[in-house]
């Protein structure tokens, strides 16, 4: 049997998961021999394969219309999908802005801090994302596999791809629940 | 007993039972969030489903009473679905992201409620509706996006220390927690006693000084006894790095529903004053630090040097009964100082010694408060003071409580019920002469007299009487205005009458340890005049302003003490003294319960206790120290207090 193909990307979050996703050290080796680890952020490959993976992993929530793109791309080249921490499971930090919304938030961060002077503008190519009220993943594409937390422990993140790398569904319950 | 089935397992439990506590009882667990074992079930939150056989619909456990023959199931698919779906509508409403809530992994019943139902995310998005936070509170803050509206708050508030400040305020998920139909927390009648945020099961309130400081399993609990003042509510004192963080009730103690007020939960965490970390001597106006033994040549030498008559000694109320009994033993059978003494203007417990001359045991426990459905207050403050036990009669309904009240000023419990005589003033004698009078067959000729000299209203006061016989559990509770040597006779009156119609008397005694303090003979009412030598006792206590001023009169001035302040700065030698939560000791409460301080706090290198001092003291005078206590307290207590 070829080895699962497993990609990931990260939309509105801090990058923290992935970073929890490099803390399980030398069980990475152990996994790539497991997994074929394809498209990452962190790889020179940055989008999942035309013909499809997998394993999709999503960090962030979806704060903008890039991230719903990203999002529904990732779902369709994948089998199962992995909404990979807080941010993805519940909306997270970025869905704090929701209780006041994006154009408040764009306001503070380019016109309002104590750093900015005068010139402070919103940023309003067209080219960029539309800013949206922020989302988990699963409100915009179907989830398979909830792995929560600010950010999931390395241990949990190896749980999860060691149960999937061996063709099973992870079970996330007790020791890999943990919402903090 | 009632018989049921709980998942096919037979359980007994006593008639009036509900169903949640059968449940426990045969070993298994249903969540819960709106119950709290400490107040009335409320049925809120609905997430202690259960299926009973025969019933149409999911029987919220905690409300429903267990019934012959019952059979109930906790773990079906149906009470499964149903709590999945209460917990998935509770995140749907407000803010409960608990990766910014202090109340995450274990201290919060909500998130740890989801884990045992397996959640691992929201299956309905939350409606991100901003509620109000009102940071107005110096103790706690109240945020409004964390509350899942279980109202335990509202009903410990209302239930339990009867202050009725907090409510509901609006409809369906509109719900606020609002202070006195709604002003800042900070302006409202809230007494700061804290209550309220311990039982919160989320993070809508929560502390101010130990938020961010860790979790519950982060800090080391030490449980112990509170000694604010006598009333000895027990205690948890929450400490890391051995640092205080936090003082909370005791909540596997029955006594007084685990309450405590705002002096025992928060002065603890309040005190901010600079500690005394080692010997200090006074040399040209300024301290200069010396080591122990030094110390406490120049102490010994003074004590030496003078007459017994020239030595005055005092000891704070607040030091343990070791220290008190080492104190005592020391001054008196050493250096035969006739008045070593406690500093507080308090006779309450002398009064309490004297008057079991007469009548041998008398006093009753606090928990007579607890059923009481009359009081007859003389003379004490349960607002200000003996906070927790007021809370016991605050919290009783106004139509079922019946009060006669003399105070040295208005007081607010008064205006609680509508059956009530309540004068302000000092005329205590006066109002038993009317109680006893009544009781002797009817009205006798004074009682127009008396009610028209104490300006009450007579329908009133006719009314009040005419309740008397029946009174089913009524108290007498005297508090130190009333409780003096002076008013000896008028007490006596007093309680003589209490024990004719079978009331029952408690007599709240002053300072933490001034109970023990009258049984070990310390003067209570002390002149703190000037003497040529003075030996201040402190700790951590704070001196009233009739020490001070005896202390700047004086010669040589003595100060053991756990922080520079005002006081200490009178003095020649300063020493450096452990604070409450440093040294294990006990306390008598003023119910006559010997209960143990025990050390949460490991002290610094040179402070030490009062007792060990003295123990050093007396090696150097060649005395040995007697430090036994307990039988003659304990026979002295059950010669006072009824068993």
């Amino acid at each position: 049997m070829a080895k699962p193909k497993v990609a990931s990307d990260w939309l509105a979050g801090c990058a923290g998961c992935h970073m929890s996703f490099l803390d399980m050290d030398e069980r990475i080796i152990e996994l790539t021999k497991l997994v074929d680890l394809r498209a990452t952020p962190i790889t020179d490959l940055k989008e999942p394969d035309k013909e499809g993976v997998d394993v999709g992993i999503l960090e962030g929530g979806i704060a903008n219309s890039y991230n719903e793109e990203v999002a529904i791309r990732m779902r369709e080249r994948c089998k199962i999908l992995v909404a990979l921490g807080d941010c993805a499971v519940f909306g997270g930090v970025p869905a704090m802005r929701n209780f006041f919304g994006a154009e408040e938030a764009l306001k503070r961060a380019y016109i309002e801090t104590e750093s900015t002077d005068e010139s402070g503008k919103i940023p309003d190519d067209p080219e960029l994302a539309v800013s949206q009220h922020v989302r988990p993943v699963s409100d915009v594409v179907k989830v398979d596999v909830f792995l929560p937390g600010c950010a999931p422990s390395a241990d949990a993140i190896f749980h999860v791809l060691a149960e999937l790398a061996q063709g099973r569904m992870p079970e996330v319950n007790d020791l890999t629940n943990d919402w903090h | 007993m009632i018989k049921l089935t709980v998942n096919e397992l037979p359980v007994e439990v006593e008639l009036g039972s509900t169903v949640l506590e059968a449940v426990q009882k045969a070993g298994f667990n249903v969540p819960t969030l709106c119950y709290h074992p400490k107040l009335v079930p409320y049925g809120a939150c609905r997430l202690c489903l259960v299926e009973v056989e025969g019933a149409r619909t999911l029987q919220p456990s905690c409300t429903v009473p267990a019934t012959e023959g019952m059979k109930v199931h906790t773990d079906t698919e149906k009470t499964k679905a149903a709590r999945h779906f209460v917990l998935s509508m509770l995140f749907s409403e407000r803010n409960h992201f608990c990766m910014y809530c202090q109340a995450t992994d274990g201290d919060c019943d909500l998130q740890q409620a989801a884990y045992n139902e397996g959640m691992n995310h929201w299956p309905i998005t939350p409606a991100y509706k901003p509620y109000y936070v009102d940071t107005s509170h110096p103790d706690f803050i109240l945020d409004n996006n964390r509350c899942i509206i279980c109202r335990r708050c509202v009903r410990t508030c209302s239930e339990l220390v009867g202050n009725h400040t907090l409510g509901i305020e609006e409809r369906g998920s509109a719900n606020i927690l609002v202070a006195d139909g709604n002003v800042p927390l900070g302006e409202s009648t809230c007494i700061s006693c804290g209550n309220c945020v311990q039982v919160c099961p989320t993070g809508a309130l929560f502390d101010r000084r130990s938020m961010y400081q860790g979790r519950e399993t982060d800090l080391t609990h030490t449980k112990s006894v509170c000694m604010d003042c006598s009333v000895g509510c027990y205690r948890v004192v929450k400490t890391r790095d051995n640092r205080l963080v936090r003082v909370d009730g005791d909540m596997d103690a029955t006594f007084a529903d685990s309450l405590l007020c705002e002096k025992g939960r928060y002065e603890p965490v309040k005190e901010n004053r600079l500690r005394v970390t080692q010997p200090l001597i006074r040399r040209d106006g300024e301290f200069l630090p010396i080591d122990w033994d030094h110390a406490l040549n120049v102490v010994s030498t003074q004590l030496k040097a003078h007459d017994s008559n020239e030595i005055r000694a005092f000891i704070s109320g607040r030091q343990s009964i070791e220290n008190l009994s080492a104190f005592q033993n020391f001054f008196k059978e050493n250096y035969n100082i006739g008045q070593t003494a406690l500093f507080g203007h308090d006779e309450s417990a002398a009064v309490s010694v004297e008057l079991a001359r007469e009548f041998g045991p008398f006093e009753s426990n606090l928990s007579a408060l607890a059923e009481a459905d009359a009081a007859i207050i003389l003379g004490a403050d349960l607002i200000k003071d003996f906070q927790v036990a007021g809370f016991m009669l605050k919290r009783k309904l106004s139509d079922e409580f019946n009060l006669v009240m003399v105070t040295k000023e208005h007081n607010k419990l008064a205006d609680n019920f509508t059956n009530r005589l309540v004068t302000v003033g000092e005329n205590y004698e006066q109002i038993v002469d009317l109680l006893a009078c009544y009781k002797a067959g009817g009205v006798c000729p004074e009682t127009d007299q008396i009610i028209e000299s104490e300006g009450l209203k007579a329908h009133r006061a006719y009314r009040l009487l005419e309740s008397i016989p029946s009174w089913q559990h009524p108290v007498v509770i005297i508090g130190k205005e009333f409780a003096k040597v002076e008013n000896l006779e008028a007490l006596k009156k007093l309680v003589r009458y209490s024990q004719e119609v079978g009331a029952k008397v408690i007599i709240l005694k002053g300072d933490t340890n001034s109970f023990a303090a009258a049984l070990l003979d310390l003067q209570l009412n002390p002149d703190v005049g000037s003497s040529p030598v003075a030996f201040y006792a402190l700790g951590d206590g704070h001196a009233c302003h009739h020490a001070l001023e005896g202390l700047k009169n004086s010669g040589f001035k003595i100060v053991q003490t756990s922080y520079m302040d005002e006081f200490a700065e009178q003095a020649d030698v300063i020493l450096p003294c452990k604070i409450w939560a440093e040294e294990e000791g006990h306390y008598l409460t003023t119910d006559g319960r010997i209960e143990l301080n025990r050390q949460a706090l490991v002290p610094g290198e040179h402070q030490r206790s009062v007792s060990a001092v003295l123990a050093d003291l007396s090696e150097k005078s060649g005395f040995s120290l007697q430090t036994d206590w307990l039988a003659v307290l304990t026979e002295k207590i059950s010669s006072i207090v009824l068993a």
